[in-house]
């Protein structure tokens, strides 16, 4: 029988952001949102792609090992230009338009400048990794943390990472958007310790507009996990010109404040520029919405608003 | 997030002038010191010296600031005086401009800015004619042990490196004993030395005249640091007399009393034990050169009179911070001024004061941790003073409030404080080193980190007299692939250690072997030089100044330098032996178990530098596992390594140690090592920097830290008693809030409960480095680590830089 696999772009160990404690994330790859923010754009497509990494490369003269192996002769020699240390260097230029990700330029590429994002793995191998960084879990009240793109979009990869945690009794938490079916999570919902639950509009139809998919859903999924018993971590980005306004964190603290037993902490993320540059190792077009962070200002002033409606509240 | 008192404008003042400070040479104490080498020559070493001492005490030129809280100056002419020896090598008169002051300034490329004015200046030169005739320092031009240069010329260790250090560590590079000093005062102890000779006056027999000269020796140590007392304390009085203000004439009436009683009398304040200390370190550093002489558990041996104090309400918590933050500032002016290739190792402005804070009382094993150990930590946060070096011992039981201060501190000095843990080091040095519990559990750190016992142990970490890393390793491992040739000095080794090619070894058992052999040969070689050089540390170089605060010295009857403390080792330190594991791990990966290439191609590949061999070298880099990724395969060949090493320690001894203790840590060497050693099987270029102390190499863990603290507890850490230094970089934004601050410090402390020994933060992102190198004046007091040593990251060189930002930077 074949192993169940999860398409997983990332693992990290001492992830501090993801939930309480030193934690295990684990990263899928695939997500139905479409936040122009988005500081993982790598994490948005289902499927294996092709990704570049431009300082890895030691430029064509020195290596070239990637020109002439595309079945589909997607990567030409690129115009000389400046390195990052300022020399001069010949890039390979890679045309996506006709790539079906075959990954063979990739295979060829010894430095990984060009590099497959996107990994096969296995709910062993993926539990193989867990059990090495336990011992930090015990301490910190840290744990595993499955998050994306959006993880319970694989729900059945999902599903049983969470039940092989909770066989060795290590704390679990599930990073989602919330924009999934309620049966899958309620599937889920016995394995996991916490869910991390992202509500990045409180506005339907600006949701639609900006995000791609309509928020109502996951309205309705927050509320049905208070509902049903379970905690959440609620992780709300601070963007600019789209949510942080005073109006619209009361239309927060109204809505939180109805499920706030099951509210464990209201994690304030202000907007940051550092997926910026992962926009150009797609090596597609896909632009990037960028933004002046919000002040620290206006986030302690966004804090103090969700404070007064008696939520646990911190910034990052 | 813990937060942090306020200074006072007196400290910041004082703490800005000592900032920009301009060290101007001083060459008194040198003339002193060689008049007095005319005048008592032909008196035997042990007596001749602290007589010396006491010459140059006796007739130096000393000084008061107008700011100074403690007394106390290493230049004694000059604010930031120096004897400025070392500045000699540069041709002054041609290369450093004369500005309006009349000085030779240091050209302004220099990150250190030096001046001597033309008349010091000759007399310098004279000076360093007449230390040549008979200064009484031995170096590599006398007599060595036959056939030393077979060893000395390979360049596979210090020796043979022109321009690094050859004999210069002092022997006094340990901790004294300030508790001793302070609690029983130099009158005391003189009696005592004087009450043993009284007793047997005419009637030496035996052992007995031995120890006669010992303690007459001691008398003389004696007046010598009373003299320094009672100077200042005379000068006070002087200087209370023309005080500007009636506070400050209070101020130094106060002063002068209190260091006229602290001359022969044990400490009765705070303020004295403070002063005891910073007099005792001062009058060390007359007879042994600049102070590596650490400050021990600072927090422990002066908080008995501050809570004494505080209970009596003569002093408040705010009034002794403030007497914290001077006394801080007093020891950052106990600074030389380095130069040339040793401000390079050492690092600009470190003082090597390592002060020891927190861990338990050795009584009982209880958390120690007290008001004074936050003040420490406060003092270098607020202040930003990248030196002295503050090491936090932590233990189960230390309160989480300590780590968060400590964390806290971290992120102002990068660095800063070195995590050491007392769960790991006190078994460790009751095994290895034969400590009794008590003694072990008041361990103090040095130098680096060189683990030391607190008053009652002569350890030589570094070796005696002796070159600083000891081997370079990552040498090694090239010559043991070429034959015993070292690539970059074209020079072999004898052909019994020789094993032939990469080309012709046949399995990974192989190229260990090669190696093993290779560096059996040079730890031995090495180790016999530096015991020829205690042999003559023994005969020229006695320290009764440091044995009359030394347990067991004053009981035996011994000076220190022949075995008269309680405890005696010696050791040395192997930086970067990462860069040997994932090298041994590369020709396993690559040409016996993957066989992506052959043995000769990879042997080609590292002989030509890897030009040429561009994406073999990629393909090593990204695809070859390495130490730090808590991945078996490669932490199996650091554990080999580091066993090995070890294990050829272990057979080392002279006639004062049986233990030749093994540690993992350096200055900066791993950058002056990485200048002289060849291309590296693991991918790295010739004259890159070597992987630092214990750490994985440079941007080689990819992981994150909790799989670097997984990899280095593949080996058994309370082994290595000369200390190590594991450096990790984090993101800013790990220590964001409290709770990143919470998760750092239990993540820090599973390591240690999993056998970790010690490590050190660096809390700086990529961008700011580089905005630092780009706008050094923006970014004057940002304070990073190196390996041994933290420093205002726009002093150091280039390379240290780029170093610095080559570190994997841990995100979240």
């Amino acid at each position: 029988m074949q192993q169940l696999t999860g398409k997983i772009y990332d693992i990290q160990g001492f992830s501090v952001q993801d939930g309480p404690g030193v934690r295990t994330t684990v990263f899928l790859k695939g997500c139905p949102l479409r936040c122009p923010w988005c500081h993982s754009p790598e994490s948005r497509r289902f499927d294996t792609e092709l990704n570049w990494m431009h300082i890895r490369c030691t430029g064509l003269d020195a290596c070239g090992k990637c020109l002439g192996v595309c079945p589909r002769n997607c990567i030409t020699r690129g115009e000389p230009t400046r390195g990052v240390t300022g020399e001069e260097i010949s890039y390979p230029a890679v045309d996506k338009t006709d790539c079906d990700e075959c990954g063979l330029c990739a295979k060829a590429c010894k430095a990984t400048a060009l590099y497959m994002c996107g990994d096969d793995k296995t709910v062993d191998e993926v539990m193989h990794r867990i059990e090495r960084d336990m011992p930090f879990y015990e301490d910190s009240g840290g744990g595993v943390t499955v998050s994306g793109g959006e993880c319970l979009s694989q729900p059945a990869f999902t599903l049983e990472l969470l039940k092989r945690c909770k066989t060795l009794s290590v704390n679990t938490a599930v990073d989602t958007t919330g924009f999934v079916r309620w049966e899958t999570i309620e599937k889920v919902m016995p394995y996991a310790d916490l869910f991390l639950y992202d509500l990045k509009c409180m506005d339907e139809a600006l949701h639609e507009r900006v995000i791609g998919v309509p928020g109502g859903l996951i309205l309705e999924n927050a509320v049905k996990i208070a509902e049903a018993g379970g905690s959440l971590w609620v992780r709300i980005p601070v963007m600019p010109m789209f949510n942080d306004s005073e109006e619209h964190f009361e239309k927060y603290a109204a809505f939180l404040s109805g499920i706030k037993d099951s509210i464990v902490m209201v994690q304030l993320l202000p907007y940051h520029k550092m997926g910026v540059s992962k926009y150009a190792r797609l090596l597609t077009r896909e632009q990037v919405f960028v933004a002046e962070p919000p002040t620290d200002e206006l986030m302690e002033a966004r804090k103090q608003q969700l404070e007064a409606a008696g939520l646990p509240v911190r910034i990052h | 997030m813990y937060q942090f008192r306020p200074y006072t404008e007196r400290i910041w003042k004082m703490r800005e002038r000592i900032r920009d400070r301009v060290i101007r040479a001083s060459p008194d104490k040198l003339r002193l010191r060689l008049e007095a080498a005319e005048k008592y020559e032909g008196i035997v070493p042990l007596i001749q010296r602290p007589m010396q001492s006491l010459h140059v005490i006796t007739n130096m030129p000393i000084r008061i600031e107008d700011d100074d809280y403690f007394v106390g100056n290493l230049g004694n002419k000059y604010f930031n005086g120096s004897s400025g020896m070392m500045w000699l090598m540069a041709n002054i008169e041609k290369d450093w401009p004369m500005k309006e002051d009349g000085l030779y300034h240091s050209p302004d490329h220099f990150e250190l800015r030096l001046a001597v004015s033309p008349e010091d200046l000759k007399e310098l030169r004279e000076l360093a004619v007449g230390m040549r005739r008979g200064g009484g320092m031995f170096g590599r031009g006398e007599w060595l042990p036959d056939n030393a240069g077979q060893f000395i010329e390979l360049g596979a260790s210090d020796y043979g490196i022109p321009g690094r250090p050859g004999a210069l560590t002092p022997p006094g590079h340990l901790t004294p004993g300030f508790q001793h000093i302070i609690r029983k005062g130099y009158g005391a102890i003189r009696k005592q030395a004087q009450d043993w000779m009284d007793e047997r006056e005419g009637n030496l027999m035996n052992d007995d005249m031995r120890k006669y000269m010992f303690y007459k020796a001691a008398t003389i140590a004696c007046d010598g640091a009373i003299t320094l007392t009672s100077r200042y304390a005379e000068m006070a009085a002087e200087k209370a007399k023309e005080a500007e203000t009636p506070e400050r004439k209070a101020e130094l009436e106060k002063m002068a009393a209190s260091l006229e009683w602290i001359s022969t009398n044990p400490a009765r304040t705070f303020w004295e034990a403070c002063q005891m200390a910073l007099l005792y370190q001062l009058f060390l550093v007359v007879d042994n050169g600049p102070g590596v002489t650490a400050m021990g558990r600072f927090d422990q041996y002066t908080w008995p009179f501050l809570k004494k104090e505080l209970e009596e309400g003569s002093i408040t918590l705010d009034g002794a911070q403030e007497l914290v933050d001077a006394f801080f500032l007093k020891l950052n002016t106990y600074y030389e001024g380095g130069f040339g290739k040793m401000a390079q190792t050492a690092g600009i402005g470190n003082t090597y004061q390592h002060t020891t804070i927190g861990g338990c009382l050795p009584e009982t094993g209880e958390d120690a941790t007290n008001p004074i150990t936050y003040m420490t930590l406060e003092t270098i946060a607020r202040l930003k003073l990248h030196d002295p070096t503050i090491s936090l011992r932590v233990h189960k039981n230390s309160p989480d409030e300590i780590w968060n201060c400590a964390l806290a501190t971290s992120k102002m000095v990068g660095g800063l404080p070195l995590f050491q843990n007392d769960d790991i080091i006190i078994p460790g040095l009751m095994k290895e080193l034969g400590f009794t519990l008590e003694d072990a559990r008041d361990f103090s750190l040095i130098g680096c980190q060189e683990i030391v016992g607190s008053g009652n142990d002569y350890p030589a970490p570094n070796g005696m007299g002796m070159t600083h890393a000891a081997l370079y390793w990552a040498v090694i491992m090239d010559m043991a692939i070429n034959d015993g040739i070292n690539p970059l000095s074209g020079k072999q080794a004898p052909e019994h250690v020789r094993s032939g090619h990469l080309y012709d070894m046949n399995s990974i058992e192989e190229v260990r072997d090669a190696f093993e052999k290779l560096a059996t040969w040079l730890l031995k070689w090495y180790v016999t030089i530096n015991n020829y050089a205690e042999y003559q540390q023994e005969q020229h170089f006695p320290f009764p100044n440091l044995s009359i605060s030394t347990e067991g010295c004053m009981e035996k009857g011994m000076d220190v330098s022949v075995g008269g403390a309680k405890y005696n080792s010696y050791g040395g330190t192997a930086t970067g032996l990462a860069t040997v594991a994932d090298s041994i791990t590369t020709i396993k990966y690559m040409c016996f178990d993957k066989k992506l290439c052959t043995t000769r191609e990879l042997y080609d590949a590292v002989m030509a530098n890897w030009e040429g061999y561009e994406p073999l070298r990629q393909q090593i880099i990204s695809e070859v596992p390495h130490y730090g990724n808590a991945d078996p395969y490669a932490d199996m060949e650091l554990k080999w390594v580091i066993d090995l090493y070890y294990r050829l320690c272990s057979e080392c001894s002279n006639q004062r140690c049986s233990v030749y203790k093994a540690g993992m840590y350096g200055a900066a060497d791993h950058v002056q090592q990485g200048e002289v050693t060849w291309a590296t099987p693991d991918g790295r270029r010739t004259g890159e920097p070597i992987a630092d102390a214990m750490s994985p190499a440079q941007a080689r863990d990819v992981n994150g830290p909790t799989a670097v603290f997984l990899s280095t507890c593949c080996f058994d850490h309370t082994k290595f008693m000369d200390g190590m230094a594991l450096n990790l970089r984090m993101h800013p934004s790990v220590l964001a809030n409290d709770g990143g601050v919470e998760k750092l410090r239990e993540m820090t402390k599973t390591y240690f409960e999993n056998g970790g020994m010690e490590c050190q933060y660096n809390v700086v992102d990529t961008d700011t480095l580089r905005a630092a190198q780009a706008d050094p004046g923006a970014h004057h007091n940002l304070v990073v680590r190196i390996a041994g040593y933290s420093a205002y990251f726009v002093e150091l060189g280039t390379d240290l830089q780029n170093d610095i930002i080559a570190r994997n930077e841990n995100m979240i």
